[in-house]
Parts: structure tokens; sequence; C-alpha cells
């Protein structure tokens, strides 16, 4: 630093250009593997971890094979509207009608199931309703560009009001329809111990995980949810990249009507409206972003286990069923709370050095603290 | 230039600020610079842009909290955590970004947060309007006080900015290149009236790299480079072409670079180009190969649409013809897939992923380049992410950390770096060295240049005259809508070029 004589501005001496004042950092290889996904996960790891030891002391049938296989089956439906959820939610919207779209591509499934067609026509007929109602969603929201909430919440009321028109509320029974077997066999059968429905969700999350970190739909739908305006002046097809991620949302409720309809034998045409919000709070526990951009199925994965486990260890604990919705609910805001402590560095212990006035009252500032203004 | 605003050297400073030092990620933005005001003083703040000028102004402000320092009002040692408490000290800042809350009118918004009440506690409209209108007059504009602020011009606009801040009791007023968006009456007009101000006492900080302004007003100049203090010279004793070199620091041929390309065939002919919205009226020229044309012009004067309607963004019509072939650049696809490679003006609005990685950020526009039947080549773009970040000089721990915390060059480098990485006929850059630090913005020369020599035809969309003077073959300037001017290298005048950028047209040289 220079400071030229008052009036001699002759003495001015050029200093030497700097050509960056960045600090080089060591350019380690890109991409490393596991570790930022743990790292990442590792609050939401912990509290699952304490949950499961929790209930594991406290009730000896927890960590009983019989009840882990009935935690995982009777989580598939989430599971499975999650795994969509989260392609909606890491694009910067929101699937309202993901539930309402199951209950309805389930009475899709009863009425085929019902009518004595085949399992291969009902398994088509109920992934095209979920592609179907999908679509229609993924058209309003990409095409006409309609805000996601508002068509959402618009299709959800719609469809679970369509599901209990088309049989004038009741349930249709499948449970001796001929199509049926298979199903059953999907949901209640075993290879060797392990449950088809575990191995199918296993199955399911690899692919969802793999579409998202291997293709270039799933990097596109990181762009677009990142910042939208970037991802399409760089060449991305957002209008198709939007209505695929509604398209496979759909899908996903479609599916998710296939083990709802085989766990229940029967298609119900009621919406179950905590289920809903358990999907959210799933994808939310596991760290998807909901501003877009941020996320992943090992996340919602994980999120769908935690919240899984307490409701089933409230059961089996016998705490009253009215308590579930507090647990959950208080569980999410707690998560949401810890993980924006971190963003904004309420946990780490760093020297804080952004406040002036720790300079200012410094004891060796020369000036007397005391004349300070308030 | 009037003697009566030097300082009084008896009395106390009315603002010392002691080696003040703040960085943010990757860059040192201000480090240990000195800075004192007297009242009744006009005091220059110049530098290039990334100097530090508007850091140093925003710890004063209270904008921002310098990482150590010492701010002294009046001699007392203070801190000034947040922008009341600069209110508080008596200090204002008028900045080029606009702060207005354009629903409302012009005169709610110069009282706002402190509008005049009755007795009653209801707001007293008549003395609203009757305070908000003398101060309007002091400043000569002409606008209702009951007038939406968003039907007014951006000058107009910047001007209620101007006027929120003389009605308040200012002791310090500090201009953040408050002029940029002015015109050049409005521009006197605000001079004369800071003058003023100065006169009876109040302290002026004006940050600005407008020359003539600087020797019109200020009675010294503290100059900034690399956040560094560089010195503290008077004015106008110190002369214009000193004080440049004490901002640029070296030699405008250094930094700029060189090529030694002659320029070959057309590459892009553009014919009665226009933007469905009016902005961009019917616009015509050619571009050959290794050829840098500059576009000028001030904001809303179609230059930044020219960009947007050639990148496939903004809706468009008329003949885009790249190498022979006319380009349809109904989307930034098209354009792209016809070799227009187009990286708009926002960097942070319209060119990054922000939570994303630099590797992600890199391979944004190289998707379709990247991928087999939908699925990424993960190795090839690891390589490619590589080799781009060692060519184009991204400085970062490595290519999985997130673009957002990277310095502003070096996220300019990796959004400029994809582009050309990609490979295109035409570069369409706008502002391509906005936010950059100065030694980011000679290293993007350097590119450019190198570029251009390989062939690469460039349009360099720019609201910094002298980047584009230093840069280009050719520079058009546009005027509400059109282009008013055509410069070859060999008539290149910054102030020719400024002038048809303000008025249209060049103006009778005053001596």
């Amino acid at each position: 630093m220079t400071t030229y004589e008052i009036g001699n501005p002759d003495s001015i001496q050029l200093d030497q250009p700097r050509e960056s004042r960045q600090a080089p950092g060591e350019r380690s290889k890109a991409l490393a593997g596991l570790r930022p996904v743990l790292g990442k996960h590792a609050g939401l790891m912990l509290a699952f971890a304490l949950v499961v030891v929790y209930f594991w002391m406290t009730q000896p049938i927890f960590m009983t094979w019989a009840n882990i296989s009935n935690l995982v089956a009777s989580n598939s439906v989430v599971l499975v509207l999650a795994v969509g959820a989260t392609f909606v939610v890491i694009s910067g919207g929101l699937d309202l009608s993901t539930v309402s779209a199951t209950t309805l591509a389930g009475m899709c499934l009863g009425f085929v199931l019902a009518d004595g067609h085949s399992f291969v026509v009902a398994l088509i007929a109920v992934l095209l309703a979920g592609v179907a109602l999908g679509l229609a969603n993924g058209i309003l929201i990409a095409w006409v560009r309609m805000s996601f909430l508002v068509v959402t919440l618009g299709t959800m009321t719609i469809y679970s009001s369509l599901a209990q028109v088309s049989n004038e509320g009741a349930t249709i029974s499948v449970f001796s329809a001929p199509g049926f077997a298979p199903l059953m066999t999907f949901v209640t059968g075993r290879l060797g111990p392990i449950p088809y429905i575990m191995i199918f969700d296993v199955v399911l999350a690899l692919i969802a995980g793999a579409v998202l970190r291997y293709t270039s739909y799933g990097r596109s739908l990181f762009a677009v949810g990142s910042n939208q305006e970037a991802a399409r002046i760089n060449g991305i097809n957002v209008t198709r990249v939007m209505l695929c991620t509604y398209v496979l949302a759909g899908l996903a409720a479609g599916i998710a009507a296939l083990v709802q309809v085989g766990r229940l034998s029967g298609a119900s045409a009621t919406t179950d409206p905590s289920l809903l919000m358990a999907v959210l709070a799933a994808v939310l526990l596991g760290g998807t972003a909901f501003t877009g951009g941020e996320g992943g199925i090992f996340g919602t994965v994980l999120g769908v286990l935690f919240l899984g486990v307490i409701t089933n260890g409230l059961t089996i604990s016998q705490v009253s069923a009215f308590w579930t919705g507090t647990v959950n609910g208080g569980v999410l805001l707690l998560a949401v709370l810890i993980s924006t402590g971190r963003d904004r560095g309420w946990f780490t212990r760093k020297p804080r050095t952004v406040i002036t006035g720790d300079q200012v009252l410094a004891p060796d500032a020369p000036e007397a603290p005391e004349q300070q203004r308030a | 230039m009037t003697d009566q605003h030097g300082p009084t050297t008896t009395t106390q400073p009315l603002i010392r600020v002691e080696g003040a030092s703040k960085s943010f990620p990757g860059v040192r933005a201000l480090d240990n610079v000195d800075l004192t005001i007297h009242a009744g003083e006009i005091h220059a703040l110049t530098g290039e842009n990334g100097s530090g000028k508007s850091t140093l102004s925003k710890i004063i402000g209270g904008l921002y909290t310098p990482d150590s320092g010492r701010i002294y009002v009046d001699g007392e040692l203070v801190s000034i955590p947040n922008p009341a408490v600069a209110l508080e000290h008596g200090i204002v800042t008028i900045s080029q970004e606009l702060t207005l809350a354009t629903s409302l009118t012009v005169a709610e918004n110069i009282y706002l947060g402190r509008l005049p009440r009755t007795r009653l506690g209801i707001i007293d409209w008549p003395r609203l309007k009757a305070d908000a209108r003398r101060i309007l007059d002091r400043l000569g504009v002409h606008v209702s006080p009951t007038t939406r602020v968003s039907s007014l011009s951006i000058e107009l606009q910047q001007e209620i900015e101007i006027a929120r801040a003389l009605s308040t009791d200012a002791r310090l007023l500090i201009l953040d290149e408050a002029t940029s968006s002015l015109s050049e009456t409005a521009t006197d007009r605000l001079l004369t009236v800071v003058e003023e101000l100065a006169a009876s006492g109040v302290a002026v900080l004006m940050i600005s790299h407008r020359m003539p302004e600087l020797y019109r007003s200020a009675t010294r100049a503290t100059v900034l480079r690399d956040g560094a203090l560089v010195g503290d010279v008077p004015l106008p004793e110190t002369t214009e072409e000193q004080l440049v070199r004490m901002m640029v620091g070296r030699d405008l041929q250094d930094y700029f670079g060189s090529r030694d390309v002659e320029p070959g065939e057309v590459v892009l002919e553009v014919q009665d180009l226009e933007t469905l919205d009016g902005s961009l009226k019917p616009t015509s020229f050619k571009l050959r190969k290794g050829q840098i044309l500059g576009v000028a012009g001030l904001v809303g004067s179609g230059k930044t649409e020219l960009g947007l309607a050639l990148g496939g963004v903004l809706p468009s019509r008329g003949d885009v013809i790249v190498n022979g072939y006319t380009a349809y650049v109904g989307s930034p696809r098209e354009a792209l897939a016809h070799g227009i490679g187009f990286v708009p003006e926002d960097r942070k609005g319209q060119c990054i992923l922000p939570g994303r990685s630099v590797a992600e950020n890199f391979a944004l526009s190289w998707m379709q380049q990247l991928s087999r039947l939908g699925v990424m080549q993960l190795g090839v773009e690891r390589r490619r992410v590589e080799s781009s970040m060692e060519r184009y000089g991204v400085v970062a721990a490595s290519s999985g950390v997130a673009i957002s915390t990277l310095s502003g060059g070096n996220q300019q480098k990796v959004v400029l770096g994809r582009v050309f990485a990609r490979g295109c006929e035409v570069y369409v850059l706008t502002e391509p060295t906005r936010g950059v630090d100065v030694g980011a913005k000679s290293a993007i020369y350097r590119l450019l240049q190198d570029l251009a020599s390989q062939g690469a035809a460039i349009i360099i969309i720019s609201s910094e005259i002298p980047e584009l003077l230093g840069m280009a073959d050719e520079i058009v300037v546009y005027h509400q809508g059109e282009i008013r001017g055509r410069f070859g290298s060999d008539d290149f005048d910054e102030e020719a070029v400024a002038s048809v950028a303000v008025a249209g047209r060049v103006h009778a040289k005053a001596s």
C-alpha cells in the first residue's frame, strides 16, 4: 500500500499487476464417492439410529424380522410416492395430487380386476392410468405454464372426487378376482426370508437414484430446478423435462396404486389425507430442498424409513395412534430446524469475524469505548 | 470546481476509515484501506470495477461489516452494523441499484418510512405532497408527487432515489455510481445540487469512473486497485492520465491483450432482426471470422435485446444467417444448434446453477454432446471439465464444489468457458466482465483475443465503453432500439461513442 504525497502526483509508481487474488486451492479428483452423500445425511442417520436403538431396547418385538418385514411392506406406498415426489421437488415443483391419483388409479385397477381381466392387463391399465393422470398435470404445468400449486391442488380434488364418483364411494373388493393372485403373491410373497416387496423397493430406489445421477434427464432435472432460465438458455428443453417429471410422478402413483390395492385386497375410494403429508415430510426430511435443484433418492428412502420406524415403534409401544401425527410433525419441524441452523452456522463455533463491534470493543482500541453510541 | 469545497484542515474529519479489510469467498475485496473525508468536501473514490470501491462504500453505509478495521465519525470510534445505524450517523447512500417501492407514488417513496402524520396519526397527505414537490423542484425534476413510480423511466426513478436521499438530513452523502443511468442534463443538475450541499457543509463521497464528473466537482480522489489503496491525491492537480494509470496499474495494451488476425469470410449476417415486443427495431450487420464487434448503448437501448434475440431467448423476426444458412432462433436450443453461443447479462439469474457443482455448471450446455441414449458419459465429462478448468483458468478446490462458493471472476470463467468449450461459430457475450475483478477481467480479455485469433466471430455487448474500445474491431451504438452510430477501429472515440449512446447522435465537440 502506498500513499502519495499531497500535491506531488508525480510520485506515483505503479505496482506490478497482481494476476489473481484467489487462494490456489488444490485440485482434487472430481466427484468423490459416497462421502458427501453420507456427510449430508449424517444428522438424519444419527437420529434414525437413536430412534431404532431406543425402540430396540424398549420393545423386544421391534427388531424381529417379522416386524421389520411388516414395517417395510406397510411403508411401500409412501416410498413409491416419495420417490416420485422427489423428482418433482428437485424440479422446483410440488405434486399435491399424487395420493389422489393413487386412489383414482387404484379404482381403475379395481374395475379392471373385478371385470375378470388378467393381471397383465390390469397392470398395464393401472400404470397407464397413473401416467395419464400425471400427463394431465404435466401438460397444464409445463405447456400451459400454470402454477404447479394451482394445478395439483385442482387435480388433487378432482382425482379424489372422481375416485368417489366411480363406484359411488364404495370399495371394490378384488380378493376373488382371477387376476388378483399374482398381485397377492407380489405383496405377500417371499424369496427365502426376504419379502418380494422389499426387493422391489430396493430395486425401485436404485433405478430412481441411477436415473438422477447417470442420465441426461436427471442432470437436466437438477439444472431446471436450480435455475430454470439458465437451463433454458443453455439448450435444455425445460418443457420436456417438466412434462417427463410429472409423468414420472403419475407413473409412481400407478405403481403405488398397485401396491395399495394388493395390500388391501381391494380398491378403496377414499383418499387418506395423512398419506400426502407422510410423502412430502419424507422428501423434506431426506434433505431434498423445496426450493428445487437439490436432493436425492438416498435421503428420501432414509426419510421414509425414519417416519415409518417412528410410527411402527409408537404402535408397538401401544401409544395411541392419535399421537402419531404430533410426533411425526414434531420430528419434521425439528429436522428442518436443525438443517436451517446448519445453513446459518448456528452449530459451528467460529471466530465472529463479521462483527466490527468486537474489534471496536477490543481492549487495544485506543479511543475510549464508552463514548460509543448505543 | 470551486475552492470553498476544500477541507478545513484544522477540524476533525467527519469520517475516517482505518485499515478496512473485507473478504468474500475466494476474493479479498478490500485490503487494509484508509479513507478520510472532511465536512464540506467532495471526495472521489475511483478505481476499476472490482477494485473495492463499492465494498468500501457499503462498509461505510452499513451494508457490509468489515473483517477488520475501524471507522470514526467525528473522531469517535463507531460500529455500523446496518444501514439504520448509518442513517443515525447521517450517512446516506444513493446507489446505482434502485430501491424504490414501484407500486407507490413518488411522494410516498421519497418519504418512505417517515411519512408526515397529522395529530391523529393519519398520514398528512397535503404536507407530504408539498414537501415532495419542494425536493423535486430543487432537483429540477418535473414529475407530479402523486405519480406512481412504476410508470416512470429508469432515469426518473434514479432521480426519485436521489430526491429521497436529499430529503434526509445527510451529513455524508455517498453517490455510488449514481449518475450511471442519468443523461447529461440530469447529471448536471445532480452535480449542481451536490455542490450546493457540499458548500453548506455536507461531505460527499462520489464513486464514479466518469472523469469529467470527478474533475468538475471533486477536490480529492482516493484510488483503489485490486482491493488495495493506491493513493489519495488532490484534484484537479492530478491529471487524468495519472489518475487512470493509478486505477489501471498497467499499460492498457497489456490489459486488453492483442491479436493478430485478418478478418476472414462473413460468418454471421443479420438482416432486419427485430424483437416482437419492439424493444429492438430492425437491425442489420455482418460479422467476419476473427472479428470482434462491440455493441454499446444505455440500458433499454436495445443492445441487451439484440443479444437475447440472437440467443433465441426473446421472440424475434428477421434473418439470422450463419455461414450462409438461415438460422431459426426460436429458442435458445435452436440458436445453440446453429452455432450461436449466447451468454446473457445476469450471471446469477440467467447463467449459473447456484447450488450445483462447478462440473455440472460447465457441462450444462454440453448435455447433448455428452449423453449417449440418454446416459451421461461421466468419464468423458470429467476429463472435459478438468481440461476446461485448466484452460480457462478456473480456480476452485475441486470441480465438485458448488459454484456459488467461487469468486465472481471464476464463476464468469465457468460461464464463458462452457460456451467456448462447446465450440460455436459465433459468440454473443453480454457484459462478459461484469462484477469481475481486474485480474480475472484481463484473463477474460486474453481468452477472447485467443478465441478471435483462432477464427471465432465474437459480439461483445457491454456498458463499459473502454472495454469495447480495447477489444473490438468495430463498434455499433444502440439508442432507442436502433443502431445510431458505427465506429471503425480508426475512429474510435470514447466521448463520441458515449454521446451517441446517451443522445443518439454525436455532439459537436465542446472544447
